[in-house]
């Protein structure tokens, strides 16, 4: 029975460990959803038993070992494997009944946006303050002076009081984190603070100051120059 | 044994060796974690209200959450005394007691911690319920211990300079501090009547929590280094009292495993008709 299972077998683990341990290493990805596995191995599940059985002959060739092995009829050495196999399988339907009906310990998903739209009204502003080698340098006083504690001296969003707070800061050092953003979403952002955030941005969780209430826009805008400078990124532009 | 039969059997023993397959991939595998939540142990017997010493602590989970100065709003610290701080906590299905724990090199007067929570369904910010620019927030509810008077006050906030004293007081609170660590105990109901102010801890449920730290210590000319808004904090971490046991899980596990032996005997059967047909 190896040669027409063994390669529909392999095949589904081979996606499974890809999908389980390979994805999540690769530069901009994160571990996947066991549902999304689950929703993957389903689709690759179908696609072979589609495949397999195409014509009489292949369907034959695919069931055939899997009804032998089910009955247990000359499968020699493989008895074994079908006793285990006969055990396991309700085992597991145990097992997974009990994982989704028990109360769980595991705090609430949360599906935060992390850059969630802005309002209309901050959509496409430009940065009215001339990008001069000495509005930079000042901006980067104010960010060492307002930002600094908390997303770091080294734009890294680990500054002394980044610790207790959760989301953590932003890592501006980041690729994802401000070079996708325009200069316009980072002034909503830095004027508005957590607060100002939508819903789907949690801002009650949120210990961003909303500066407007301490920072003329051109200091805020002066800022957002000085850390883009600071972190070695560009902004975001639609040209 | 007809085609038609012949399929359904076949396909019948394709979903056995493809649902054994998809189980494995679908099972999730629960990974230890971090301290995200303070998990109060459900006991039998007394709490202990009014000793932080007391062994029955032993029996809590210990929790811990970094803290970071206030910078929030105004009138902020760059760097506060409390770094971190270690959580238990216990019930028994009435009452609820909190234990904090944390470094302090000095005991002074003005020492001071605090728990927050959000009241009711609506979200609040962890800053005092900071109004919310598009989110309508609720109030927090501040239970705030004092080594000067050792005892705990019960308040409601919504927005900084909106912090009052109810006119309820329901949590106590008793503070013990020894070899450079002081230990709070805060203890109250899991629920009561004042919906609207206090939170209502219902065993089983995940509700938001965050903490506040105080260092009473006074600087050089006289003035208290943390006050007011100027304190070590957190942000929402969430908080669960066990739920009381509950084994109907298991009756589901066991029904479910009898289904699929019977499943398994039906399909084998079915098959060894089909071929001895």
């Amino acid at each position: 029975m190896g040669g027409s299972l063994g390669k529909p077998i392999i095949l589904t683990v081979l996606i499974y460990l890809f999908l389980k341990f390979i994805v999540p290493n690769i530069p901009g990805s994160a571990p996947l959803p066991s549902s999304l596995i689950f929703l993957y191995i389903m689709l690759t599940t179908t696609g072979i038993v589609i495949f397999a059985t195409l014509s009489g002959e292949s369907k034959d060739a695919f069931w055939g070992p899997i009804q032998r092995f089910l009955t247990g009829e000359k499968i020699g050495a493989l008895q074994t494997a079908r006793y285990a196999v006969l055990i396991l399988f309700p085992l597991l339907v145990g097992w997974q009944t009990y994982g989704s009906t028990a109360q769980s310990d595991a705090p609430p998903a949360e599906n935060r946006t992390i850059h969630p739209a802005p309002p209309g009204e901050y959509t496409g502003l430009s940065n009215p303050v001339a990008k001069t080698p000495d509005n930079i340098m000042q901006g980067k006083g104010f960010y060492a002076a307002f930002c600094s504690p908390c997303h770091g001296g080294n734009f890294d969003g680990k500054g002394p009081a980044s610790r207790g707070f959760n989301p953590p800061p932003a890592n501006f050092s980041d690729p994802t984190t401000i070079a996708m953003l325009q200069e316009s979403y980072l002034f909503w952002r830095i004027k508005k603070g957590g607060v100002g955030l939508p819903i789907e941005g949690m801002p009650w969780k949120s210990a961003m100051p909303r500066w407007e209430v301490e920072l003329p826009d051109e200091w805020i805008w002066k800022i957002i120059m000085g850390e883009y400078d600071g972190a070695h990124q560009s902004p975001r532009t639609w040209e | 044994m007809t085609r038609g039969m012949r399929q359904r059997i076949q396909w019948g023993s394709a979903v056995t060796g493809i649902g054994a397959l998809l189980f494995f991939a679908g099972t999730t595998i629960g990974l230890a974690q971090e301290s995200v939540a303070v998990r109060a142990t459900m006991v039998k017997g007394g709490l202990p209200v009014d000793d932080p010493n007391a062994a029955a602590w032993n029996g809590a989970t210990q929790a811990q959450f970094p803290l970071s100065p206030q910078v929030h709003w105004q009138n902020r610290i760059q760097e506060a005394t409390v770094k971190d701080l270690k959580v238990r906590a216990l019930h028994d299905g009435t009452q609820l007691a909190v234990l904090l724990e944390y470094a302090d090199p000095t005991e002074d007067p003005d020492d001071a911690a605090a728990l927050e929570f959000m009241v009711g369904d609506k979200k609040a910010h962890f800053a005092h319920g900071q109004p919310m620019a598009q989110v309508e927030g609720g109030p927090v509810n501040i239970w705030f211990w004092k080594n000067k008077e050792n005892k705990a006050v019960d308040m409601n906030a919504k927005g900084f300079g909106t912090l009052k004293a109810q006119a309820h007081q329901d949590v106590k609170a008793k503070g013990v501090y020894a070899n450079g660590t002081w230990k709070v105990v805060f203890f109250r109901s899991l629920a009561n009547e004042h919906v609207d102010e206090d939170v209502q801890v219902k065993p089983g449920e995940f509700i938001n929590i965050a903490f506040a730290v105080w260092d009473g210590k006074k600087d050089a000319s006289g003035e208290l280094r943390e006050k007011g808004s100027q304190k070590a904090v957190s942000s929402w971490w969430y908080f669960r009292a066990e739920a009381p046991p509950d084994y109907s899980a298991y009756l589901y596990a066991a029904m479910a495993v009898g289904l699929a032996l019977g499943f398994q005997f039906v399909l084998i059967r079915k098959l060894k008709k089909g071929k001895s047909a």
